[in-house]
């Protein structure tokens, strides 16, 4: 469930009650809220409801240890965006070093000094606050009884109760912390400060108008036109996430296709994940990474549309066979094209093999024709491919891979920024700095 | 505002590559004996932004001592985070005549680069030649490829007939420039190719240097030659994999 933040909220997790207290109470005194669990599993159950901005985990745990707490907020789909920092009085490099690989963002040694700890949870937050990971996610499963919800959190209590009245035509008025309920509707102020939402996840948020001043594009006056607009919102973000259901469909027909060649099973996945990473290294926002990891899945997927034989061959093409083979982003444009909400995919499975110097297939496209996200998805398909096994050579190594699509990249092919974008994240993976 | 900006004989002009610790030194010598520059404020962030083609002429013309560049260069207070954000900034064209060079620079809003990039709107260049040479690397495709950024601390004579600079925090970072468009601008940078570790300091002068001069010089020489060479061309081979 979204919540409606003004401050940055902090789940401690620490068994021992009085560094707790000291705990809460000074990062209550900096403008935080804090909720604190003594176990482990009191520490996920307050992770899962509160979905905090940061979690502060103890190691030493009566139930359980921090590093099993910190897998499991890291592998749940729902948590994993959420950064943890470890407090332990266990200094040694090992500790630190499983506790950071175990996905924490930070871990500090106890003692410290208080600034220090609010200095790391302050560089923290505003990481956490600009990279979000995208991801595909399922819709919420919880089962839906009848009308819509909505919680209105409008800070005048006069407001809120005839916001409440006109709603309550049309949507079940719930209260803010009401435990399992799905929330369709979330009605705020104006000024409101609202945790990040990728994608389709969560709510409709209506931002109102103050009292005395016009509606403008991003709010709306609080009026008995609320209602309509609302029902409106809230049936186009369902209509969103039921295009990013049938997008999943057709993900998981494309990834069934290429999971029954051994040589190429679990690619696409491959390519997407490396597309995102790229993307990110370039700082483009949730929605394009979003883009660009579908139109990666499903870039190849007018192969189906081929010859089996034909798309598994491990023989040396033909001209015939090869032009054959470079119909499969047309065929995979036409496949898609009548989905129209997934028209923003077409352009990458149309167009991840063009060329910058207009070499490319099946248009000859030029550089000011082609999209970042396309040039994006084009060298993480490149490397990716490089990276496997192929009867006529072997699997590359990353640096191999990368010096070939940097003379890629010198022939005029690829993207110069997107492939050092991708040659900077694998320095990075091996944690070599970028220096001269 | 234009300009002009050719190289007589007796102009001289020398880069060096130091560690942060003897820079101080030369800074402190040089700010005994010359002023800070006004044009540059102290440690003003100057990010010079280099266009090439998609066969990255210019890049290869650079590599053999003979190449026509075209740059935009902004200043700011504090690090841009995005390229051509700021309501003016300079367009640069840069010829290398053998071992000398010309340049001509010309105040311009930021609002008109795509016009320029697209051919549509011909440079306010007066030079003739100058102009012709960027315009045909418009022809050809030129766009956005790579930035550098640096904070500069400068002191210059009060007649400008010497100068010492040293750059700090020198990176390089690529640009994923896409097309021409108007929406184009601001334009995103990154990532980063490659950070200086060291400080490049360089010196310009006309005719003769005075003597505390003439030993900074000779100091810098035996104890910080620049074994690199330009900045276009460290980016260059940093985006390309040739770093």
């Amino acid at each position: 469930m979204s919540a409606i933040r003004n401050e940055p909220s902090i789940v401690v997790v620490e068994d021992d009650a009085a560094s707790a207290d000291v705990l809460q109470r000074r990062l209550q005194a900096n403008g935080m809220t804090v909720a604190v669990g003594r176990t482990g599993a009191d520490g996920l159950a307050l992770i899962r409801d509160l979905h905090p901005d940061l979690v502060l985990l103890d190691v030493g745990l009566p139930d359980t240890d921090g590093y099993d707490v910190c897998l499991q907020v890291k592998s749940d789909g729902a948590t994993s965006d959420i950064p943890v920092i470890f407090l332990s009085a266990r200094g040694d490099v090992f500790d630190k070093v499983r506790g950071l690989s175990c996905g924490a963002s930070d871990y500090l040694t106890k003692p410290f000094h208080p600034a220090e700890l609010l200095a790391r949870v302050d560089a923290v937050l505003s990481q956490s606050r600009r990279v979000r990971r995208p991801r595909l996610t399922k819709p919420a499963d919880t089962a839906r009884t009848g009308r819509p919800t909505a919680i209105v959190a409008l800070a005048d209590q006069a407001r809120r109760e005839r916001a409440e009245l006109i709603l309550g035509a049309m949507f079940e008025i719930i209260q803010v912390g009401s435990e399992g309920r799905v929330v369709d509707l979330l009605v705020v102020d104006a000024d409101a400060s609202i945790t990040a939402q990728t994608g389709t996840e969560g709510p409709t948020v209506l931002r109102v108008a103050p009292p005395g001043a016009p509606a403008n594009p991003s709010t709306v006056a609080l009026s008995d036109e609320l209602v309509r607009i609302a029902n409106l919102e809230v049936r186009e973000r369902e209509l969103a996430r039921d295009v990013d259901a049938a997008a999943e469909a057709l993900v998981a027909l494309a990834m069934a296709f290429e999971s029954h060649d051994r040589a190429t099973a679990g690619h696409s996945e491959r390519v997407a994940d490396r597309a995102v990473v790229i993307a990110t290294a370039i700082g483009l926002d949730a929605a394009s990474c979003q883009t660009i990891r579908v139109g990666a899945l499903l870039r190849d997927i007018g192969n189906t549309k081929l010859p089996l034989g034909l798309v598994r061959s491990a023989s040396e093409l033909t001209p015939g066979e090869r032009k054959q083979i470079e119909r499969h982003p047309a065929l995979g444009e036409e496949l898609l094209a009548p989905f129209r909400p997934l028209s923003r995919l077409l352009p990458i499975v149309r167009s991840h093999h063009e060329h910058l110097d207009g070499s490319g297939y099946p248009d000859g496209l030029k550089a000011p024709q082609i999209p970042l996200e396309v040039r994006i998805v084009a060298a993480a398909d490149r490397y990716e491919a490089l990276r496997i096994d192929r009867p006529d050579r072997p699997a590359m190594s990353a640096d191999a891979a990368v010096s070939i699509l940097q003379q890629s990249v010198q022939r005029g092919e690829l993207d110069a920024a997107v492939v050092a974008a991708l040659a900077t994240s694998i320095r990075s993976d091996r944690g070599e700095a970028t220096g001269t | 505002m234009t300009e002009q900006i050719v190289l007589p004989r007796s102009r001289h002009e020398e880069r060096f590559i130091a560690s942060e610790q003897l820079v101080r030194l030369v800074m402190r010598t040089a700010s005994a004996h010359l002023q800070l520059a006004r044009d540059d404020l102290p440690y003003q962030w100057l990010t010079t932004c280099y266009c090439d083609t998609v066969d990255w002429n210019v890049y290869r013309a650079a590599e053999e001592g003979a190449a026509v560049r075209l740059r935009f260069r902004e200043y700011h207070r504090t690090r841009p985070e995005q390229i051509f954000g700021s309501e003016q900034l300079f367009l640069e064209v840069k010829e290398d005549i053998g071992d000398r060079w010309r340049k001509e620079r010309v105040a311009i809003r930021s609002a008109e680069i795509p016009a320029y990039l697209r051919g549509e709107s011909p440079m306010r260049i007066e030079s003739r030649d100058l102009q012709r040479a960027a315009q045909g690397l418009v022809t050809a495709g030129a766009r956005p490829v790579v930035v550098t950024q640096y904070n500069r601390l400068a002191y210059a004579a009060p007649d400008d007939r010497m100068r010492v600079t040293a750059d700090h925090n020198l990176s390089y970072l690529a640009v994923p420039w896409t097309n021409n468009n108007d929406d184009a601008i601001p334009g995103r940078i990154g990532p980063v190719l490659a950070r200086e570790r060291d400080v490049i300091v360089e010196m310009k002068w006309f005719d003769e240097l005075p003597l505390w001069a003439e030993e900074l010089h000779g100091f810098l020489k035996q104890r910080a030659p620049l074994d690199r060479p330009s900045k276009f061309i460290m980016a260059m081979r940093h985006l390309l994999g040739k770093g």
